[in-house]
């Protein structure tokens, strides 16, 4: 406004100043004035604003420039537009074992179980691809598992219903074995994932159909032991099936209690040779082997050899706070003894079943994935974090014919276990689990100081940084 | 194992029935001129849900330019729901398979719960006797509409003008053309987004006309400027349909599908449509829309799909690198 009368009083001096003039003539010269000075001051003014504009816009581009971001989901580079993706992602798992008893074949152990760091990310908008490595305890590299690498693989996904995923894997076939390490509600996953396969090299096919109500998994991969996983096929040239199919039928649905349930099937059928798995006990001792020799009349040697079913019903339902998984395994494999010139063949099912329950004491949502507190641990605000109790029960049974022929000295026919297991979620990224877990076998040996010999009784905690 | 899992099933229900009510938060991202429309719908829509299961909800909101906002949301701002200017800016969320193809089918009309136009704002007493979208492009007439490149008011307020320019010359491109260039010769300001054009006109005095949305002019009018301005019709706009969405992957994410779907379905309620019309947008339910007959002036109209052959046709020929928007800002420049 003051602008804008110093630039008429200026017009009007300057004006009478220079010319007197009869009294309409300086009317109207002062409406062309007026209108002079309006105009000036509507130009100054827009461009007043366009510079205010310009560096709006400027701080606009700043922001349309590729971004680097940290945060509880680890550590992203991206191009503006976001076709370009590269994330850094890791977990290390610190893990304590504490077997109660007297008379026991395992040490008491602290353990780095997992120390995994990864990338994953998007080139051209729709090839997504995912390195994941393991640098954790015992973790060591052989001609057929080089377990340092545990993913590898680009997935192209131009539709979300048809994808072709290509590297190694996870194979399309156990719930659990699907849910992320990081995830775990227990610290060792249960029964069933120890017959079913783990990562594997292959080339798979998957979707999800009406709106994420249904997802489907299948391709062919060199094919690994039961709870193995591998990089290169060395024993024989066959090939492993795998598929998957997946309902969550309620999912969108007015149905709330139901959103959350999901049942599938997953399973694989192939023709495997060579080494055959062994079974572990929640606190990682081992209760059955196949006998593994020279193949000689003293020692005789079992190895896979020919046709490799498994079946995996599986499902979940989550509702609310509340949790409830499930999964059964059916792994049937034909085995064979050599024994200096004997050989016997048999077909073994073996099973193994698990459930689990969960809630969720702090009011989070449950769900297969992690939940993420609404209160983390802060001691300025209060927050406590999320706390969840969990328990299970599970059972994994040895077909009867691997019995004497087939299985190693010491192996039981079946574990059958129970745990209880206490989460606290200090926030998104840190968690610890506390874990009581008792395991009773069967048809064991007698011999002391041997895994079969006795229940086993253990306590284990871990210590979970993830991001 | 039947033993067992009837135990199981006992157990759940047991501690499933001692569920207690919770807190649930929101996050709508939204376009420019809605904050104070929003501010009222979360307030009605928390306490209908309160009253309803006794659980808490608290929305926050988000507002920024259409395409901006969008970019936020692609980029990983975490939105339960998209309430944007224009189906074209869900549509490159949707791209990145957070919000499927078919979003816009999920919901009535279109997904569009109101609409609104555009219309031109003028100072008291309407000094440069604008009545018309011709009286726009006169010499010595300032108008302030916002950059179509920037927001999404803009571009339909540019297709509005354009349409008009069609319509009267009898749908010869090469006139709406020659047309559109002149009216943006007389805007010496292109605002980022529409409340900015909104200052522009009104607190930094520029201009002699404010081109925009129907609802930012009746605010105007009835809030920000009264007495100050006055609202004139064209003789035909566009109906701009500003559409919203559920962002799937998060509210799965988030497990908030439910009340997501519950809140956008309230926009739709007879009361939800009241608090848009109040706002100054045009409600879909015609009970209400009758009720608020007053408000509304009825102006011939047209669509997008029946000039521009949809949001995709229209951003690719017009506003796309190279469009037309681009051709006739260079030549004016």
């Amino acid at each position: 406004m003051k602008l804008k009368t110093y630039l008429l009083l200026a017009a009007l001096g300057l004006h009478s100043i220079s010319q007197p003039v009869r009294a309409d003539e300086t009317s109207d010269a002062i409406g062309q004035l007026k209108s002079q000075v309006e105009e000036l001051t509507q130009k100054i003014k827009a461009l007043e604003r366009n510079r205010e504009i310009e560096k709006e816009a400027a701080e606009e581009k700043k922001k349309a420039t590729p971004t680097l971001s940290a945060g509880a989901d680890g550590f992203w580079f991206r191009s503006a537009e976001t076709n370009f993706a590269l994330r850094i992602r890791g977990y290390g798992q610190f893990d304590g074992r504490y077997y109660g008893g007297t008379a026991r074949a395992a040490r008491d152990t602290f353990t780095i179980r997992r120390l995994r760091l990864g990338l994953e990310g998007t080139v051209y908008q729709n090839y997504d691809y995912k390195v994941l490595t393991d640098f954790g305890s015992g973790i060591t590299s052989t001609p057929a598992n080089n377990a340092f690498l545990q993913d590898a693989y680009v997935n192209i996904h131009y539709w979300p219903e048809f994808q072709v995923q290509l590297g190694k894997f996870k194979e399309p076939v156990s719930l659990e074995v699907l849910q992320s390490d990081a995830n775990l509600l227990f610290v060792e996953r249960g029964f069933p994932t120890q017959l079913a396969p783990n990562r594997d090299v292959g080339i798979q096919f998957q979707g999800d159909l009406f709106k994420n109500r249904l997802s489907y998994a299948a391709g062919v991969f060199n094919g690994v032991p039961d709870g193995g996983s591998g990089d290169v096929e060395t024993t024989d040239s066959e090939k492993d099936f795998a598929g998957r199919i997946f309902a969550k039928p309620f999912k969108t649905t007015d149905i709330a209690a139901l959103q959350g349930l999901a049942l599938g099937v997953g399973a694989s059928y192939g023709r495997q040779d060579g080494a055959l798995g062994t079974y572990v006990t929640p606190g990682r001792q081992r209760f059955f082997s196949y006998l593994s020799g020279a193949g000689a009349l003293a020692t005789p040697n079992v190895a896979a050899a020919g046709e490799h079913l498994r079946l995996a019903p599986q499902g979940y339902w989550y509702w609310k706070q509340f949790g409830l998984f499930g999964e059964y395994v059916l792994s049937r494999q034909q085995v064979k003894r050599v024994s200096g010139a004997t050989a016997n063949v048999a077909r073994l099912d073996n099973e193994a079943w698990n459930v689990a329950v969960s809630y969720v004491l702090t009011g989070e949502d449950n769900a297969f994935n992690t939940p993420t507190p609404l209160h983390p641990v802060s001691f300025k605000e209060g927050g406590w974090g999320a706390w969840e109790v969990a328990a299970r029960y599970g059972e994994l049974s040895i077909d009867n014919g691997a019995f004497p022929l087939f299985a190693s000295a010491g192996s039981a026919r079946k574990i059958s276990s129970w745990g209880l297991g206490l989460n606290w979620y200090l926030n998104k990224n840190l968690k610890f689990n506390f874990d009581y877990e008792q395991s009773l076998f069967d048809a064991g040996t007698v011999k002391p100081n041997t895994v079969t010999s006795q229940d086993e009784h253990v306590f284990l905690g871990r210590a979970q940084f993830a991001f | 194992m039947k033993t067992f899992f009837g135990t199981l099933i006992a157990l759940s229900l047991a501690i499933t029935a001692g569920y207690a009510a919770k807190t649930v938060t929101l996050l709508n991202v939204s376009y420019d001129p809605t904050r104070e429309l929003y501010q009222d719908i979360n307030a009605a829509f928390t306490k209908e849900w309160k009253d309803k299961t006794g659980d808490e909800i608290i929305i926050k909101q988000s507002h920024g330019g259409s395409g901006k906002q969008a970019r936020s949301v692609i980029d990983g701002l975490e939105a339960d729901v998209v309430t944007l200017a224009l189906a074209y800016d869900i549509d490159a969320i949707a791209s990145k398979n957070v919000i499927p193809k078919d979003w816009q089918k999920r919901l009535p009309d279109n997904s569009t719960p109101y609409t609104s136009t555009i219309v031109f704002v003028v100072r008291k007493g309407n000094p440069k006797h604008i009545k018309d979208w011709d009286d726009l492009v006169k010499p010595g007439v300032k108008i302030v509409p916002a950059n179509p490149k920037t927001s999404g008011g803009a571009r339909w307020t540019y297709l509005a003008a354009y349409g008009a320019a069609l319509k009267s010359n009898n749908g010869d491109a090469a006139k709406a053309k020659a047309y559109i260039a002149k009216f943006y010769q007389n805007a010496p300001v292109l605002d980022i987004g529409a409340r900015g054009a909104t200052t522009t006109f009104l607190q930094r005095e520029i201009g002699d006309v404010l081109v925009g949305w129907e609802n930012e002019a009746l605010i105007t009018l009835n809030e920000l400027g009264k007495g100050q301005y006055e609202i004139v019709y064209p003789s035909i706009s566009i109906v701009a349909e500003p559409p919203v969405s559920l962002v799937d992957k998060v509210a799965d994410r988030k497990g908030t599908r439910k009340i997501a779907e519950a809140y956008l379905n309230f926009l739709f309620t007879p009361a939800g449509q009241e608090i848009a019309a109040k706002h100054f947008y045009r409600p879909r339910n015609a009970e209400v829309a009758k009720k608020f007959e007053r408000t509304f002036k009825t102006i011939p109209t047209f669509t997008i799909d029946e000039l521009f052959g949809g949001w995709q046709k229209a951003q690719q020929e017009h506003f796309a690198e190279g469009g037309v928007f681009d051709q006739i800002f260079k030549d004016n420049r």
